[in-house]
């Protein structure tokens, strides 16, 4: 088990270095010129040379990167213009939003968390119990309709959906409040009541795929041989399908979900942009329009941490849930 | 199998009901007034200086005034303070040495706003100018302001960690565009730039060395807001002013929120432009303009007494313009940003494929695409009518559909062959699809080269780029031609990157116009610029004059006082009130 | 698989064991396994009715050029002076006519119908394209890492983690305009087939991950199957190995992952339309009519509905055929 974690976390910790290093020079090799952004209408290329060179822009990239990631680990002094010293975890000044950039991510991660996991929740819910309906009434027409339906859900484009949502329930009929952020700690009803379209736009995507799987994994382990053993030794029908079939049939699907939240915390662009939210994912995109380099490495890198983790988390889990799994 | 098929073809069939039921458009054409123009002059009695500024019929005290943008306002630093939705709030925590007296109609007057008066020109050449500081102005903690902090606040300026703000003060002082090095903030905290002196304390002087006639209008600009050294924060002044206005900020949650209550130390005598009727102004950043024109529409709770700050987006024009409820909730105005396809004059040097260009463009059709009157207002003269002194003319007289055939005429045969460099937007996509059409059918062959949106800025303002039409538009800092034809029209000013000069024209002869007219008293100017903007177009026809943007916002049915500022097209909130 | 950061497209999972193999299948019955798919698909009338209107997609896609001769309208034609002063189109449902079948874009006033058309056209080069490009990337690292293991294996699989630790959105935002200009020159056109290619090979950088596991998997249960170690042991040589032994029994996971990874590209495409970057104005694509009709749902809704419409019919046949296709390919399926 020590082993497995060691290896696995060497092999996330490599993979976060790459991630690094890619962003870093995909940034460079942008066509815009960082440092023009800062200059206002009438700009002469002396003082822009000055500027670059106050922000370290005309060093060699190994020591601008070296720097970067030294700040990370101790902080460092950045400029008069960047706010001056900056604490470790040190992730630079952002000129677009004129604040440090670990600020915008401590604004801007809780609102993708607050997305995401109520989302996948309701996700889960919906497609673990559509999938149980179908294959319960295996090849009647309410596995029919069911997977029929989340086929179709899945079928639609989250900002059509989201724009006919809004209309609808927020400026017609004024049901739901307009979508917004509230801290969950401050007032958990706005919370919920800004982002309860968000939630359900993403469940009904994601929900079909989840009523697939599961539906599949519980008429294969129904099938299988312990769980006749069990049907054989007496027991009930939900005794059953509720103590040995569910279980076994809930692990994919827990593997899937993981991996699925870990992709989806690293930023919901479109329902951030659909739902006007101003999350991790939309934070990003505007980065990269800017050409705000720290905010890009910053939401690039914590996207990246994300998916890591979470694929850690469920070979964890795998081998936590399903004892044939050997850790080596 | 069926249920699938019955669910996807129950969803079609309502829908195509829905859209048969929608009754048929019939058209009818959307009249919007475009014609005013502004008057502007500077105050010459200083009782039009001094306060109060009259009460707003129906205004009373209290409530929240919230203003939705999509786009947050990164930074609240009056001296780094030029994007629009900047200048606009910045009058109500900082006040300026001179400001604008506007009814949103036109009329506009540059007063005296800390100073008693806009300016005196003390030798009657525009090389000394001196302000004297009215009393009884206060900083939010109570203590007055003088001449010492309004020259900090510009010495300030000099500063190149404080990038963003306007320039006009700092290079006319040091008669250099390289200022920052002509005077170093940093090393002279204690003292002032060159040519800025306190002879006491309520006098500011200023000193060039070249005339400078147009000082009293850069000096509206946030720039000469008042600021103690010892409130100086460097970049973070920009999420806690220190204000002077009618309020003062009291929370800045960055890309979220803004909150400005009243300050009470603001004294409203002193004022002749501000009042103080909201006990405060909401910011709120990130709805889309599409989402808040919609919550706006809607009118509920909060979203009474909001006005969605950006313009109606193209695609509801036609639902707000219908909907005769909503007449008393709009404002409509044109701007003064003017939109031209700039042409490179270094790449296309012959005069007649420019005059071409201009009678083949199709402006009727380019409004429609950009969403109808409401949006954009046809413009054929270089200064937008918005200007002082504006006169209207058509060097190149095409009808609205454009002249395809005169166009031929002139190119005699030719198929130029040119390159549109458009941004890769959305919007500028379909206006540059909409040009190539026209030019084409006038005979020109056109291929559009897209350029990354952020980038195309800076790259159209490069001497030598590769593109030999562009489109651009130009937001002048002041109503005035001198601030519009010699900033884009002088060859001598023209460099390596940074111009504002795109169309990269140099005339020797219109050079010297720009000098004598620029000598001349700026309340005499306005008429000289009218002319020389015909005598440029008909004689060199160096852009193709487009369109004007056109305000049109929408506000909340509590929403009061608000109006389209005369000066730079967006909401004045000096006025603005919570009706009960 | 990996293009999960498009909230919008769904990584619609693959079942470990949904797809375990033709080999047991070829013990129960005496067809070949192909022909067993393909009974079980006649029968299924969800897949005839989907796998119908698939190939009168492709049917209509490639036929685009005959459907503009005989219908007279071209994409790029305007018709302004059917538009009234907002520049929204005259008379019915976003003036849908006898000339124009599903009416005028506002503004431009180009021809809807012919539009989508040619954009559906867009649409299925770049995912059809894309998916097989991912299908290949997928089948020869996924087998590789596989059948040879080792420290290939553990290569591929960091590629792997690596490739899905990138936010996809981000990258393609940064890396379109970028490949763009260091291909071209400043002021030369950037063909139409320029922005196709760059969607491509985006698509196919990201998407081969999903596949790449997925055969990785079944090569291992393979490797430790009767019939290969038998013919391992006959002395069969690689070549063999893989083409003979190994890839006849990839088909189902690679079919599977095609059908999935089709409609993720179709709506891929929009995605990135919808955070503009993808391909120009002239170009006809799904993805950017979608995008821009969204903010006409109040005033011209026969504009959002058709493109929104075929879009959907799209996908929801693509998945839907997919969806059949699963249930054939998998042995264990009585339906």
């Amino acid at each position: 088990m020590a082993r497995f974690l060691v290896k696995r976390t060497l092999s996330a910790v490599l993979t976060l270095f790459a991630v690094s290093v890619l962003t870093f020079l995909m940034f460079f090799a942008l066509p815009r010129d960082p440092v023009t952004g800062m200059c206002p209408k009438n700009c002469n290329p002396e003082r822009l040379e000055r500027v670059r060179q106050e922000l370290g822009l005309s060093d060699p990239l190994v020591d601008q990167y070296a720097g970067y990631m030294k700040g990370i680990v101790t902080g460092r002094d950045l400029g008069g213009a960047q706010g001056g010293h900056c604490d470790a975890p040190c992730l630079g000044w952002s000129y677009v939003n004129n604040e440090a950039v670990t600020d915008t991510l401590a604004r801007v991660v809780p609102v993708t968390l607050s997305i995401v996991i109520p989302a996948a929740i309701l996700w889960l819910l919906l497609g673990v119990g559509l999938g149980l309906v179908s294959a319960l009434r295996r090849g009647t027409w309410v596995d029919r309709a069911a997977i029929g339906c989340t086929l179709a859900g899945a079928s639609l484009q989250l900002y059509f959906v989201g724009a006919v949502l809004l209309l609808v329930f927020v400026y017609t009929l004024g049901w739901l409040p307009v979508p917004s952020y509230t801290s969950l700690f401050d007032d958990p009803v706005r919370w919920a009541g800004g982002l309860v379209l968000a939630w359900l736009s993403l469940a009904l995507l994601f929900s079909a795929g989840y009523a697939r799987l599961f539906r599949a994994q519980l008429l294969e382990t129904l099938g299988e041989d312990f769980v006749r053993t069990a049907r054989a030794k007496g027991l009930s029908g939900s005794a059953v399908y509720g103590r040995h079939a569910l279980r076994a049939a809930i692990t994919p699907v827990v593997t899937v979900a993981g991996l699925d939240v870990g992709a989806a915390l690293g930023g919901t662009v479109i329902t951030e942009t659909t739902f006007g939210i101003q999350g991790l994912g939309r934070t990003a995109v505007d980065a990269v329009r800017a050409g705000d380099l720290p905010t890009i490495m910053a939401t690039v890198l914590v996207a990246a941490v994300f998916v890591v983790l979470a694929n850690m988390l469920v070979d964890l889990l795998y081998a936590v849930i399903d004892p044939r799994v050997r850790l080596g | 199998m069926r249920p699938r098929v019955a669910v996807a073809a129950s969803g079609a069939f309502v829908l195509v009901a829905a859209l048969s039921a929608c009754p048929a458009n019939t058209g009818g054409n959307p009249a919007v007034d475009s014609g005013r123009q502004p008057t502007g002059v500077l105050a010459t009695d200083p009782k039009d200086s001094t306060g109060p500024a009259p009460e707003v019929a129906g205004a009373r005290r209290g409530g929240t005034f919230t203003i939705l943008r999509e786009t947050p306002i990164s930074h609240l630093d009056p001296q780094r303070t030029y994007s629009f939705a900047g200048l606009m709030a910045a009058p109500l925590f900082a006040r300026t040495l001179t400001t604008w007296k506007d009814d949103g109609a036109g009329n506009l007057m540059l007063v005296g706003d800390l100073a008693e008066t806009p300016g005196r020109d003390v030798n009657d050449d525009c090389r000394v100018w001196e302000f004297t500081v009215k009393d009884g102005v206060r900083f939010e903690d109570g203590r007055p302001v003088t001449a010492r902090e309004i020259a900090y606040g510009i010495a300030r300026s000099f500063d190149p960690d404080l990038a963003g703000g306007p320039t006009y003060l700092q290079e006319w002082l040091a008669d250099t565009p390289q200022y920052d090095t002509a005077w170093d903030f940093k090393a002279n905290r204690t003292s002032l730039p060159p040519g800025l002196s306190t002879p006491d304390g309520r006098t500011l002087r200023f000193e060039f060395a070249r005339p400078r006639c147009d000082l009293p209008f850069a000096a509206s600009l946030p720039a000469t807001a008042p600021l103690p050294p010892d409130r100086d924060t460097g970049v973070n002044l920009g999420n806690a002013p220190f204000s002077s206005g009618p309020y003062q900020v009291t929370r800045f949650r960055a890309g979220i929120e803004i909150v400005m209550e009243r300050n009470e130390h603001w004294d409203a005598a002193t004022d002749p432009v501000r009042h103080q009727y909201p006990d405060r102004f909401v910011w709120s950043f990130g709805a889309t303009p599409d989402a808040a024109a919609n919550r706006v529409i809607a009118d509920s709770g909060a979203d009474q007494s909001a006005l969605s700050w950006d313009y109606v987006p193209a695609s509801l024009v036609a639902r707000v313009a219908g909907d005769a409820a909503l007449r008393s909730r709009t404002l409509l105005s044109p701007t003064p940003s003017a939109n031209q396809l700039v042409i490179n004059n270094e790449r296309v040097t012959d005069l007649r494929v420019r005059q071409a260009l201009n009678y083949a463009i199709d402006r009727e059709g380019l409004v429609k695409v950009l969403g109808g009157p409401h949006v954009a207002v046809p413009m054929t003269t270089l200064m937008p009518p918005a200007t002082i002194g504006h006169r209207a003319y058509d060097g190149y007289p095409a009808g609205p559909n454009g002249d395809p055939e005169k166009a031929r005429e002139l190119l005699g045969g030719q198929r130029p062959e040119l390159v549109l460099g458009a941004a890769d937007s959305s919007v500028e996509q379909q206006v540059a699809t909409q040009l190539k059409g026209n030019l084409e059918r006038a005979g020109f062959v056109i291929t559009i080269r897209n350029i990354p949106d952020d980038a195309k800025f800076d790259e159209i303002k490069k001497r030598g780029n590769p593109w030999d039409l562009y489109l651009s538009s130009w937001a002048a800092d002041w109503p005035s031609g001198a601030s519009i034809l010699p900033v884009l029209y002088d060859g001598r000013a023209i460099r390596a990157t940074g111009n504002s000069n795109e169309s990269y024209f140099d005339d020797p002869t219109i050079n010297a116009e720009f000098d004598r007219i620029l000598a001349l008293p700026p309340s005499e100017q306005g008429p000289h610029w009218a002319q020389l903007d015909e005598r440029i177009m008909r004689e060199h026809a160096p852009v193709v004059p487009l369109y004007v943007d056109v305000a049109y916002l929408v506000h909340g049915s509590k929403a009061g006082g608000a109006f389209v500022s005369s000066v730079f097209g967006y909401p004045s909130l000096v006025n603005a009130h919570v009706e009960p | 698989m990996s293009l999960s950061p498009v909230d919008g497209t769904v990584r619609a999972p693959i079942e470990p064991g949904g797809a375990a193999g033709g080999s047991r299948a070829r013990r129960t019955a005496g067809r070949s396994p192909g022909q067993l798919v393909w009974l079980r698909l006649r029968a299924d009338r969800t897949a005839l009715v989907s796998g119908a209107t698939l190939v009168l997609f492709l049917l209509v896609a490639l036929a685009a050029p005959l459907i503009e001769l005989a219908y007279g309208i071209g994409p790029q034609d305007q018709f302004q002076g059917k538009l009234d002063g907002f520049g929204l189109p005259l008379g019915h449902a976003g003036g849908v006519s006898g000339e124009h079948f599903f009416g005028l874009e506002p503004g431009l006033g180009r021809d809807v119908f012919i539009r989508l058309v040619y954009g559906l056209r867009t649409s299925l080069l770049v995912a059809v394209t894309a998916a097989v490009l991912t299908a290949v990337i997928g089948v020869v690292l996924g087998t590789l890492a596989g059948y040879l293991g080792g420290w290939l294996d553990a290569v591929v699989t960091w590629i792997t983690d690596l490739t899905l630790a990138l936010p996809f959105l981000v990258v393609a935002l940064a890396l379109t305009p970028m490949l763009t200009l260091r291909l071209h020159g400043q002021r030369d056109a950037v063909p139409p087939a320029f922005g196709v290619g760059v969607l491509i090979v985006i698509f196919a950088v990201f998407g081969w991950t999903g596949t790449a596991r997925l055969v990785r998997g079944q090569v291992i249960a393979l490797r430790e199957r009767e019939f290969v170690a038998a013919a391992r042991a006959s002395g069969a040589g690689p070549g063999h190995m893989l083409f003979r032994q190994l890839l006849p029994n990839l088909w189902a996971p690679i079919l599977v992952s095609f059908s999935l990874a089709v409609p993720q590209f179709v709506t891929g495409e929009a995605a990135l339309s919808f955070i503009g970057v993808g391909l120009t104005e002239e170009t006809p694509s799904f993805g950017r009519m979608i995008h821009r009709s969204l903010g006409y749902l109040q005033t011209d809704p026969a504009f959002v509905f058709f493109p929104g419409v075929l879009i959907f019919a799209l996908v929801f046949a693509v998945n839907l055929f997919g969806d059949a296709l699963r249930d054939a390919l998998d042995p264990k399926s009585s339906r």
